[in-house]
């Protein structure tokens, strides 16, 4: 396949307000098959990506997404089936040969240096020379148009450290963008931005699709897909289940395309909450992340904390665990004030505390599953100074037992986990404390929907043993499902209080994002 | 069938010497010594080789938990020559006073330099904790500062005032055969061995330099692991200031120059990984060994100490390398 096949592509496009439509381009995959040691990610995908529209491409965690997107831009080659964008086959051997010939990828993970400027980060490699030296003036100057096409304003001149998450996102468009792609894969675009950003960059999503861009947009989150998708195809367990037509469509088709008949488990019964307060945070706040907090958390309660995100959530939970200092208010354990909280007093008050990414706060990768498990429970399996062996090995096997964690060996390292797997041992590690309150931010992040189940009917577990719970949670209907009482926190603060019983997801949405 | 052995044992066997390269190589070029060395394969030339290293390799240990506790000490060598200083300084002033001999007053000119070694160790470990410096930068600063005190303390000369049975710490012989530096060595070995394999603090260590911030978040704290291995690894230097002071029988500011640098070699060549959590004490006793065997190698080839400088040099670097391969392909094969 020669780079050439696309040269025709850069055609000139119109846009007016009757939106002259440039003949349409279509990209197709065809049955694509893609095999990895011991399992098939894609069977036998067919799907096709329309140009002049946002295609949605949807599905659990596992189901094959982001593997067909590297099937498309080049990172894997070794798969069975096609490709074609408008008949015309193409497979890449590399990511950079398909950037180059126009497939551009917006990642998750910003790629960006912090160091460089705006327009250095556009054009990165593909500065304009001048002789052996760049030339800035044309430099910045292909830069800020490629900005001014987007209609974006930025200055291409200043650090790209001093800008916002939000700005960043732009920039990786934008350098996607330089290359006049004719597919544009954006993956998660959102997941790190704040309602007002999400609502900017779906604009600016909609002026690219006006100019006859292939754009495939991966999504989480189901919501956002009625604002800014057009089509919406569906993945499931690695084979292509459906598209469905945004408009019109309903929450319910989505979810059963995505999920088949999954049956969202009914709160056991007997998770309650009893009359008698074990924690009670008073008039905490740090500005500007949370301000004038009040709560109090009852033993055998699933307390849940629902909010966007950005609006809070994970700074308040480090906060009570002692791990950052609120600028004022005071935490009581068990009616006592506690001074001076830190991680260590915490722990030793009976406070877990699961973070939010447990790859870089949970868990120490490179060290074994027994050491991972046994981290926070160092005094309980010495006396004082030396390591009980037996006891150390007993404690790493009651976890994974009662966890039902999945391991090749209690010696293997973390990164031979899945991440459910990974979750489990965070909390394996806090329940070998026995602790008392268990704080979860984000518990189910990248985990498959079974380990998900799993880790709720553990903190459902630790409730009917008179353990207490506070959960917080992106996916709002997980936290309907688990929770006993939802508190609802906005830019900073408890707006409102809800029984998890009486109200939809839609509703407890609403609640959330508030007036926009 | 035999294939597939076959191919199974080769794994094993390519693993297994992935796993002890640097003691596959420790023993060939030993193997090679013995051959091609006149001298190195006697009693005599081996013990003296453990004599030697034993200055340093007490340090080597001790700096061993502390590159995996996730820190670095630039200024051990500057501690050695304090710390050698500061023992001849203080006897020969204390024995001025009249009122002890000189043989007791080392004793207590020992306890003050274990004491300020342990001082600096928790300086390092304060600046490191308090206000987040790097160890790296703040203990270079502490080299000069540190190489500075000696001299001021020591007017620039050699001090001399020591006892005469305090040249058994540095070049004693038990049976009139085994080095007494050798029983220094497999007492830091021993310590370090048991710090980082029995006890909860050896675990912490890990923990810290494998993630600090995991490790703080599981509630261990992570400010006084960092304090601690900081100080061990400077009374462990104080310690060998005053192993090079009895051998020597005399204190200077000049001991100690670039020790730190066969210090940090001896550990990375033992497979301890600069970016902390990973790393054995086993691992530092073969590259104290293997910087030994290379240096008194050269020495018996009579290499001058300038051509030392680049082998050295240049071992460091080869043993990174080896260390980086081997750590990225083990990783591999743990996935």
């Amino acid at each position: 396949m020669k780079l050439g096949v696309f040269s025709g592509l850069h055609r000139s496009y119109v846009i007016t307000d009757m939106e002259i439509e440039v003949s349409m381009s279509v990209l197709r995959t065809s049955n694509v098959t893609k095999r990895f040691p011991g399992t098939v990610a894609l069977k036998d995908v067919s799907i096709s990506f329309q140009s002049g529209k946002v295609n949605a491409l949807v599905g659990k965690n596992g189901s094959g997404k982001s593997t067909l997107m590297k099937v498309i831009n080049g990172a894997y080659n070794d798969f069975e089936g096609s490709l074609y964008i408008d008949d015309q086959e193409f497979r890449y051997q590399h990511p950079k040969q398909a950037f180059e010939a126009g497939i551009a990828t917006v990642y998750q993970e910003m790629s960006l240096i912090p160091g460089l400027s705006v327009a250095e980060n556009i054009l990165l490699g593909r500065y304009r020379k001048n002789g052996p030296f760049i030339d800035w003036k044309a430099t910045y100057q292909d830069a800020q148009d490629v900005l001014d096409d987007m209609g974006i304003t930025l200055p291409v001149k200043e650090m790209v450290a001093h800008l916002s998450v939000w700005q960043c996102q732009v920039i990786e468009i934008a350098k996607a963008m330089s290359a006049n792609p004719k597919v544009l894969i954006l993956d998660e675009p959102t997941s790190a931005l704040a309602q007002s950003e999400t609502e900017m960059l779906f604009a600016l999503i909609r002026r690219l699709v006006k100019k006859d861009v292939i754009v495939i947009y991966i999504s989480h989150r189901l919501q956002e897909l009625w604002e800014i998708a057009d089509t919406c195809s569906v993945l499931r367990d690695g084979k292509y289940v459906g598209t469905i037509e945004m408009e019109g469509a309903k929450h319910a088709d989505l979810l059963s395309l995505m999920f088949g008949d999954l049956q969202l488990k009914e709160r056991p019964a007997d998770v309650v909450a009893l009359d008698e307060v074990v924690l009670e945070v008073k008039d905490f706040n740090r500005e500007p992340k949370f301000m004038d907090i009040n709560f109090k958390l009852y033993k055998g309660e699933v307390l849940g904390i629902a909010g966007m995100l950005g609006a809070g959530r994970t700074e308040l939970l480090r906060a009570i665990f002692g791990a950052d200092k609120p600028d004022s208010g005071a935490i009581f354990i068990d009616g006592e004030v506690v001074t001076n909280p830190s991680p260590v007093l915490m722990k030793n008050k009976g406070i877990a505390f699961v973070p939010e990414d447990r790859k870089q706060q949970g868990l120490v990768q490179i060290l074994s599953i027994k050491s991972n498990l046994n981290h926070s429970s160092l005094d309980l399996i010495s006396n004082g100074m030396f390591v009980d062996a037996k006891k150390e090995t007993d404690f790493c096997r009651r976890q994974i037992k009662d966890l039902d964690i999945n391991v090749p060996g209690e010696e293997f390292p973390m990164t031979s986990l899945s991440g459910g797997n990974q979750q489990k041992v965070v909390v394996g590690k806090w329940l070998n404390i026995d602790p008392k309150i268990v704080i979860f931010d984000e518990p189910s992040r990248g985990i498959d929907v079974n380990a998900k189940q799993q880790i709720f009917q553990i903190i459902w577990d630790l409730s009917r043993h008179g353990l207490s719970s506070i959960v917080v949670s992106s996916e709002l209907e997980e936290l309907l499902e688990i929770c006993n009482r939802i508190i609802i926190m906005k830019d900073g603060r408890f707006v409102d209080e809800v029984n998890p019983d009486d109200l939809s997801v839609n509703e407890l949405y609403a609640l959330s994002m508030g007036g926009n | 069938m035999e294939k597939v052995q076959l191919r199974d044992r080769a794994d094993r066997i390519s693993q297994i010497s992935k796993r002890y390269m640097m003691e596959i190589i420790l023993i060939i070029i030993v193997v090679v010594l013995i051959v091609t060395a006149p001298g190195f394969f006697t009693l005599g030339n081996i013990l003296n080789i453990f004599r030697n290293v034993a200055i340093t390799g007490v340090i080597s240990f001790a700096m061993t938990m502390v590159i995996i506790g996730g820190e670095i000490d630039l200024s051990v060598g500057s501690s050695i020559a304090l710390s050698a200083v500061i023992t001849s300084t203080v006897t020969g002033k204390l024995a001025a006073t009249g009122r002890m001999s000189m043989d007791s007053a080392v004793w207590i000119a020992m306890l003050i330099a274990l004491l300020v070694g342990a001082c600096i160790g928790l300086f390092n470990g304060f600046i490191r904790t308090k206000y987040n410096i790097p160890s790296f930068i703040a203990t270079l600063a502490m080299l000069n500062v540190l190489y500075g005190v000696a001299a001021i303390i020591s007017k620039g000369f050699p001090v001399t005032t020591l006892p005469n049975w305090y040249n058994w710490i540095g070049a004693g012989r038990f049976f009139n055969l085994i080095p007494v530096p050798a029983l220094w060595l497999a007492i830091a070995f021993i310590f370090v061995y048991i710090i980082m394999n029995k006890t909860t603090l050896g675990r912490e260590i890990y923990a810290v330099g494998g993630n600090p911030e995991a490790a703080r978040l599981s509630g261990i704290n992570v400010k006084f692991v960092k304090i601690i291995i900081l100080m061990i690894v400077q009374i462990f230097a104080a310690f060998s200031g005053i192993i090079l002071s009895a051998q020597v029988m005399s204190g200077s500011s000049t001991f100690g120059r670039g020790y730190e640098m066969e210090v940090i070699a001896a550990v990375i060549i033992g497979g301890t990984s600069l970016s902390g959590g990973i790393g054995k004490a086993w691992g530092t006793l073969i590259g104290i060994i293997f910087m030994g065997v290379i240096n008194n190698g050269m020495t018996l080839f009579g290499v001058g100490d300038f051509e030392k400088y680049v082998v050295r040099g240049l071992l460091i670097l080869g043993a990174v390398m080896l260390n980086t391969i081997q750590l990225q392909s083990l990783q591999k094969v743990k996935q």
